[in-house]
């Protein structure tokens, strides 16, 4: 059998991630600068340090934080707006309508399978009466549509706190400090919350050798026609090649 | 050698004449309204009753070693002066939230109304880049504020020091280690309120924090049992020899 490929994302999809993950990975990195706190940085001591020598000093750190999450905000509200029909309501749909039992099933074994391996896995599930075989999954699987729709939860409350902060020296009045208070300790936990997910989104996407195609695909746009067959087999049932 | 800088301030001299408000106010730009610097009076009834001589309290914001307000920021928005043991402000890095008001227990802050950042005494940092002493200080027409480094063996505050009459006027559940010191009887040594930290402040440290971390180390750990079963497993296949699924799970 030749393996054909298969349209999977288009340009400015493709774009969109990595456009975003870049001002993840920076945002990410200059956040956990600004957080000098000795009893608040989560990592080491240093880092708030090296991201100050290199940026000049703290306030100058915090000025571009504040500008690339403005950026990043910014394109993506556009993106959202602009490709409403085309991009996120599809997405949102695909990613928010789960098949339950079948999701949860697939969820359950693919997590052991990944840890454990085949073997151990149909052992385990067994004991819940189930068989040894991961529930076929449509465009994304649903680790895929949970990680999205905690990603994009965390995307929501990162930008809400994160301009409730960059406003409270214009236009905040000592009375609505609590809120910005909160803020701080709410738009931390966001952060936390996505980059949870992102490791194993990253992993998945980048480190595991089953996803490799998704990974290319994440660039040229096409996975192979036996990718798509195995991994996504309700998606690839329905699109015409 | 780096400097720490203090005052002694004597109860006796202060005559409460308000001169040191006024001169700090003017020198600071103080806003209306605001103060970076007091006079606490003792109560009055208190003095007629056991017959003392009133004295006064002059204070403002005491460098403390130990400060809770650094404490409580998150950025190092405000922080210590490594080169004179100052308590500093950033204002192009604070961005107002305000949790460094309660952390100090002398109310020594308070959130400048126009630029919505701290403000608090710094010893007239401006003052002292061009070689004067802190305008309260200059202005005393008692002489009652002494100010100067307490790592120069030299100096008046550290002669001052030596005598061992100096106090600190500190809470006992938060003492700060301030660097103003007290002669002549200035009251109670027991400062009445303890610094408060902000409950998002709080939160953060005591619950997210940790519960983030732990959440974030899950998560990683999760990736490294993949990681090693990728290794260990590396032709790791469906039992079936088919692609491996079922349409009716
Ligand atoms: C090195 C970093 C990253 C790599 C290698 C990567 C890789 C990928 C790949 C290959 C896909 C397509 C999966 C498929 O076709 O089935 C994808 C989808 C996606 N990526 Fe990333 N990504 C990275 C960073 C990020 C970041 C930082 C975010 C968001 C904060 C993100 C959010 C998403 C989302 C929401 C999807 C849609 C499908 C899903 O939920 O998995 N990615 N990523």
């Amino acid at each position: 059998m030749h393996n054909r490929m298969i349209k999977r994302h288009d340009q400015p999809s493709i774009l969109i991630h990595w456009f975003n993950a870049a001002c993840w990975f920076f945002l990410l990195a200059t956040g956990l600068g600004l957080i000098s706190n000795p009893a608040l940085q989560p990592i080491v001591q240093w880092w708030p340090k090296l991201m100050r020598d290199l940026f000049g000093g703290g306030a100058a750190l915090l000025k571009v934080h504040i500008i690339v999450g403005v950026v990043w905000a910014g394109i993506w509200l556009i993106f959202i707006i602009a490709g409403i029909a085309r991009y996120t309501l599809p997405f949102l749909k695909q990613i928010m309508t789960y098949k339950l039992p079948r999701d949860i099933q697939w969820m359950i074994k693919k997590n052991i399978q990944m840890t454990l391996g085949y073997k151990n896995m149909a052992r385990m599930v067994k004991l819940l009466g189930w068989n040894g075989e991961i529930p076929d999954q449509g465009f994304y699987n649903a680790g895929q549509k949970a990680a999205a729709v905690g990603m994009i939860a965390g995307a929501v409350v990162l930008v809400v706190t994160g301009v409730i902060m960059a406003i409270s020296k214009v236009y905040l009045s000592s009375a609505q400090t609590p809120l910005v208070q909160w803020s701080i300790t709410i738009h931390y936990m966001a952060a936390a919350v996505t980059f949870g997910i992102l490791l194993i989104h990253i992993y998945m996407a980048a480190i595991s050798s089953e996803e490799r195609p998704a990974f290319i695909s994440m660039f040229t746009g096409e996975v192979p026609e036996e990718y798509a067959r195995h991994h996504h087999k309700l998606w690839y049932e329905k699109v015409d090649i | 050698m780096e400097k720490k800088l203090a005052m002694v301030i004597d109860s006796f001299a202060c005559i409460d004449c308000k001169a040191c408000q006024a001169a700090c106010k003017e020198a600071n730009k103080v806003p209306k309204g605001q103060w970076r610097n007091w006079i606490k009076t003792p109560d009055v009834e208190a003095v007629a009753k056991n017959g003392k001589r009133m004295l006064f309290q002059p204070g403002n914001c005491m460098q403390c070693e130990k400060p809770t307000c650094v404490e409580a920021c998150p950025t190092g928005a405000t922080y210590k002066d490594p080169l004179d043991g100052t308590v500093r402000i950033d204002r192009r890095l604070c961005i107002g939230c305000g949790q460094c008001l309660p952390a100090c227990p002398y109310g020594a802050r308070y959130r400048h109304p126009e630029l919505k950042v701290a403000d608090k005494c710094d010893f007239c940092a401006e003052r002292r880049s061009n070689g004067l002493e802190p305008a309260c200080v200059s202005t005393c027409p008692n002489k009652a504020r002494v100010f100067g480094d307490l790592n120069d063996s030299g100096s008046m505050v550290r002669k001052l020091l030596e005598t061992g009459n100096a106090v600190q006027i500190v809470n006992n559940k938060s003492n700060t280690d301030p660097h103003i010191y007290y002669l002549g009887d200035p009251g109670a040594k027991d400062w009445p309120v303890k610094a408060q930290m902000p409950s998002a402040f709080a939160f953060w440290k005591n619950l997210a924090g940790p519960v983030m971390k732990g959440f974030v180390g899950l998560s990683a750990l999760g990736v490294g049992a993949m990681l090693v079963k990728q290794f260990m497993m590396p032709n790791d296949t469906p039992n079936k020899k088919d692609e491996g699924g079922n349409k009716d799970a």
